[in-house]
């Protein structure tokens, strides 16, 4: 019987060559597509989940009730760890870690490498496989390192380097390490990414900052004991916080803070691990959000919705011309349910052989959607049984439901009304319509995204940022050499370049350079009896002029040596409340106060989602630069970053230079975004060319099912346009429905979307008019070839087919 | 007795009155019997044929097939009954066009649930029977309408019925292929005692059967 049921839906499938490759081709790409969504996105929720104690380790972060409203503050001073694990119960273990890179030396040999500076716990509370080497405490010795393979591949050529002596640059100076253990590579899917992990007290922020409750630099990591929830541990710190910053409360509360719903000012908070990659401290409190990848699922589900309205829309048409086969099939005996099975097992056949071409599509352009998308997919997760016993169940009840349905419908008819080729129709014809309105509707939905993500991106790119992004170069100044030296070195080196402008330095990037890191400092002090906060930048004295920043009052720094004063911006002097802010003495260290040179007008130097905030330049010779900055002249600025790259060469021959144009800089901080904007455009592409193909299908079967009408309304004088009016206006209609009821929710998520971003565009009424009248033409265009040909036929011939 | 209708009524509803497609039909068929049902179009020939099939329902009466009340059953064993004692054969044929020759025949016996290797013996006899064993591997459309009715033909009476329901089976067929189909029935009436009834227009068909009966706007005359 099975074999029969074969037989009968290949010939049928064979037969209706069209029809079947629309769907079938239709299937397949939906589901190749959603296969590597559904992969990116399982490899996003992935993040962190591979540690065997993730369930118990948390991330502490602080809220504090600043006047101003709540802050979330993740960095945390160095004797916090140490006094929670003596004094709060229910910590297993505490780990702290500052993400760092530095330079590492081995025989003349010089690597720029990701560090991770931690506590010795921190091995036995993360999940990072030691293999060789001492597996147990690899971090026993103050002076022990742990290196991933692919570290020591770059810096040894070898993984076999147990015991070997490695020097790291911490705060200028070489210092010997030993490597005592060697490390799996890191998942790309960890949060906590480094090449050598040293100890937490190496750091050379360590020195100073031991017992120092005001100097937050650096994470801190809780294992609780078993069984103990995190709110509970959040309840009993809440004593511990009151002896250690009890005057920083106090000074909360003289400042005007109004304390949250519990009465109080500071509280720890415990972040789960497989959260800390989801969660946004932006707003002022910690916000944990997973609709990137949600949205990815989003898509992806929506993609195969789409192919799969196709399928049932023309498995419901396509009964009209199995009516017979029906009818004559019950007056042999065969029962509902048979009917159904032979139906639905048509269907299978179909989705087994689209599931298979998509699996091998996805198989195929896995390489290019990974480098087109910069996602990451782990080749496991492909191979996982959660995985796949997940894809089998969702084709299943795909198939159950969207196979299921037309095979129901076709199962219940009457077998008389079969046998005459008669249907009653027009409940069908309401699912139909219903699902095609479904359809436009999320394809609309997703050409609105598109646009607005677009011109989103396209404002970031082009808004003034109130620095010279254009011609400005930045790189790291990862080599041997002191930072304030190596800027005056480069100087005098590019002295007499005449294409070259100025150059510079400070401690932190703008925008994200090649070497990937970003990094931000701040500091509070005390001004006429109130805390002001604000970000803080080491700077040398061309730091203004090098990035073409207006001064608004007073002066820039004069000389390398000008370092007793500083340059604030507009929002500082705002913050600051003076008439005129040159006045002000700021009392950065404590005793010491320093006169406000000049203020420059403010400038985006952090990315487009947050304001501008108040912002420090300071000078000295006792904090390092981290990253150099050379202008150049509009004209030559290929040879000028060749000059610059040269010169860099010639003083750190062994470090690599990894410059780049700032504007390149912004571009990679919105990475995440195009990565978002190339999925949905890509997912609104498919998704109106798969909406099309169905309504392509749909045109070819109306217009033959209606042949007879379309000749005699011609032969009674109806107009080519006329007829063509009457066959496609009931699809358009449909469109434009779906228009209706996709706008609203998409200026909504629109809305909400740009909500996340403190510098945006106008949700413009074109953004909808356009994507309405982008799938009108296509939609148009799609049945208006074969409407037209219906149109022109001779009715002679259409009559007589009847 | 094969079947038996008593005042079968079947009508619908149109614009609030009860249009009638049989009214009181009485009918007794015994086994072996060659009934020719005849009337003017849409006197409800095929409406009664539909009915005595258990394709089409009835609105009031009684419908005794074997002793069985069919106006009681559900349809579940309204269709085994029917694929159990009848076979039909149709004006248009009926035949899937997807399907061989030989697995239009196969068909009925599927949905009877036969064993493979006697299917296969049942569909070679029918094939030898009736002289169609070289057109077993050919598809509908490339046999003359004669000889698609003769596969219908074949394939109602591969499940050894009772009963053979034709309607119009000679309406698509011209006066020599005609003849032949109605020498056919004529032959298994006789010879395999296989009841038939059968809808016709044409009095020349009617004369092949034993007994003739008359509608007029849903009733017996």
């Amino acid at each position: 019987m099975f074999k029969n049921y074969l037989k009968v839906a290949w010939r049928n499938l064979v037969k209706d060559k069209t029809n079947t490759g629309l769907n079938v081709t239709g299937l397949s790409v939906a589901f190749a597509v959603a296969i590597l969504l559904a992969m990116a996105a399982v490899f996003q929720l992935s993040y962190d989940g591979f540690h065997t104690n993730g369930d118990a380790i948390y991330k502490v972060v602080r809220t504090e009730q600043t006047p101003k409203g709540p802050k979330v503050g993740a960095v945390q001073p160095a004797p916090l760890a140490p006094a929670l694990y003596s004094e709060v119960p229910g910590v297993k273990r505490i780990a702290r870690c500052v993400e760092d890179g530095t330079l590492a030396l081995y025989k003349g040999k010089e690597v720029s490498m990701d560090v991770i500076w931690v506590d010795q716990e921190f091995f036995s509370m993360f999940s990072f496989p030691v293999r060789n080497g001492n597996d147990k405490n690899p971090l026993e010795n103050l002076n022990s390192v742990v290196m991933t393979k692919d570290g020591a591949d770059k810096l040894f050529g070898s993984t076999e380097v147990i015991g070997k002596t490695v020097n790291l640059l911490v705060n200028g100076e070489e210092k010997p390490f030993t490597v005592s253990a060697i490390a799996d590579n890191i998942l790309p899917q960890s949060n906590l990414d480094f090449q050598i992990a040293a100890r937490f007290e190496s750091h050379n922020e360590y020195g100073v900052s031991k017992e120092a409750w005001d100097r937050q630099y650096h994470a801190v990591y809780v294992e609780l004991e078993e069984g103990l929830a995190a709110s509970d541990f959040e309840k009993s710190s809440e004593a511990f916080i009151d002896l250690h910053y009890g005057e920083g409360i106090e000074r909360l509360k003289r400042d005007g803070a109004t304390a949250d719903e519990n009465g109080r000012f500071i509280n720890l908070k415990l972040v789960p691990l497989k959260d800390v990659h989801f969660a946004s401290f932006k707003n002022g409190f910690v916000e944990v959000s997973r609709s990137g990848p949600y949205l990815i699922f989003g898509i992806a589900l929506l993609i195969v919705f789409i192919a799969c309205i196709n399928y049932i829309n023309m498995s419901i048409a396509k009964t009209a011309k199995r009516l017979k086969e029906i009818g004559m099939r019950k007056t042999l005996g065969a029962q509902r349910q048979q009917l159904f099975f032979q139906f639905w097992s048509e269907s299978l056949f179909v989705f087994l052989l689209s599931i298979t071409i998509g699996v091998v599509f996805s198989a195929v352009f896995l390489s290019d959607f990974k480098s087109i998308f910069n996602t990451q997919i782990s080749s496991e997760l492909l191979m996982s049984p959660v995985f796949l016993i997940g894809l089998l169940l969702t084709v299943f009840a795909i198939t159950m439901l969207v196979g299921g349905y037309p095979a129901l419908l076709m199962s219940r008819l009457g077998t008389i009304q079969s046998l005459k080729g008669k249907l009653e129709s027009s409940g069908n014809n309401k699912v139909r319509n219903v699902l095609m309105v479904f359809q436009f509707g999320i394809a609309i939905l997703m050409i609105i995204g598109t646009l607005v993500l677009w011109g989103q991106i396209d404002y970031m790119r082009n808004k003034d940022l109130g620095f010279d992004k254009e011609q400005v170069v930045s790189f790291p100044l990862n080599g041997k050499r002191n930072s304030h030296d190596m800027v005056a070195l480069l100087r005098d080196e590019l002295n007499g370049n005449p294409d070259i402008v100025s150059v510079s330095g400070s401690d932190s990037n703008l925008g994200l350079g090649k070497d990937g890191s970003r990094s931000s400092s701040g500091i509070g002090f005390e001004y006429k009896g109130r805390i002001v906060m604000t970000n803080f930048l080491v700077v040398d004295n061309e730091y203004v002029q090098t990035l073409g920043l207006n001064l608004v009052a007073g002066r820039n720094f004069e000389s390398a040596g000008d370092s007793l004063g500083v340059v604030i911006n507009e929002a500082m002097a705002k913050e600051l409340g003076e008439q005129d802010p040159l006045v002000s003495q700021l009392e950065i260290d404590d005793g010491v106060f320093y006169p406000v040179y000049g203020v420059v007008k403010d400038y985006n130097f952090r990315d487009l989602d947050q304001e501008i905030a108040p912002m420090t330049f300071f000078m000295s010779r006792q904090q390092n630069l981290t990253y150099g900055f050379v202008k150049v002249s509009p004209a030559n600025m290929a040879n000028s970053f060749a000059a610059i790259e040269n010169a860099w060469k010639k003083l750190e021959p062994n470090a690599e230079f990894l410059g780049s144009f700032l504007d390149e800089n912004i571009d990679r901080t919105f990475r995440r975004e195009k990565t978002t904007a190339k999925m949905i455009t890509s997912g609104s592409i498919l998704a109106i060319i798969l909406s099309c193909m169905g309504l392509f299908a749909m045109s070819l079967l109306i217009v033959s099912q209606r042949t007879k009408e379309i000749g005699i309304r011609k032969v009674v004088g109806a107009s080519v346009s006329s007829i063509t009016y009457i066959l496609t206006k009931d699809f358009l209609k449909l469109v434009l429905i779906a228009f209706v009821i996709a706008s609203p929710i998409a200026w909504w998520a629109m809305r909400s979307w740009l909500q996340n971003y403190a510098y945006r565009i106008n949700l413009s009424i074109w953004y909808f008019v356009a994507a309405g009248a982008l799938a009108l033409v296509i939609a148009f265009l799609t049945i208006g070839t074969r409407t037209v040909r219906a149109a022109r036929a001779n009715p002679v011939k259409s009559l007589r087919t009847e | 007795m094969l079947l038996q209708l008593r005042n079968i009524f079947k009508w619908v509803q149109q614009g609030g009155q009860r249009v009638f497609l049989l009214k009181d039909i009485n009918l007794e068929v015994a086994e072996g019997e060659f009934i020719s049902i005849m009337g003017p179009s849409g006197s409800g020939k095929s409406t009664l044929l539909n009915v005595i099939g258990m394709l089409d329902t009835f609105d009031e009466g009684e419908y005794d097939f074997l002793s069985e009340s069919v106006h009681t059953l559900k349809e579940k064993y309204r269709s085994n009954l029917y694929k159990e004692y009848i076979g039909f054969v149709f004006q248009s044929y009926h035949l899937l066009d997807d399907l061989t020759v030989e697995e239009n025949l196969e068909m009925p016996l599927l949905y009877k649930k036969v064993k493979g290797s006697e299917r296969k013996a049942l569909v070679a006899d029918m094939l030898d029977r009736f002289n169609i064993v070289g057109k077993k591997d050919l598809f509908p459309t490339q046999l003359s309408g004669g000889q698609q009715q003769l596969v219908g033909i074949a394939r109602a009476l591969i499940g050894n019925p009772k009963l053979i329901l034709a309607d119009e089976p000679t309406g698509n067929l011209n006066s020599q292929q005609s003849e032949e189909i109605m020498e056919l029935f004529k032959k298994l009436n006789k010879e395999d005692g296989v009841t038939i009834i059968q809808v016709t227009h044409s009095e020349k068909n009617a004369g092949y059967g034993s007994r003739i009966i008359n509608l007029l706007d849903g009733r017996k005359i």
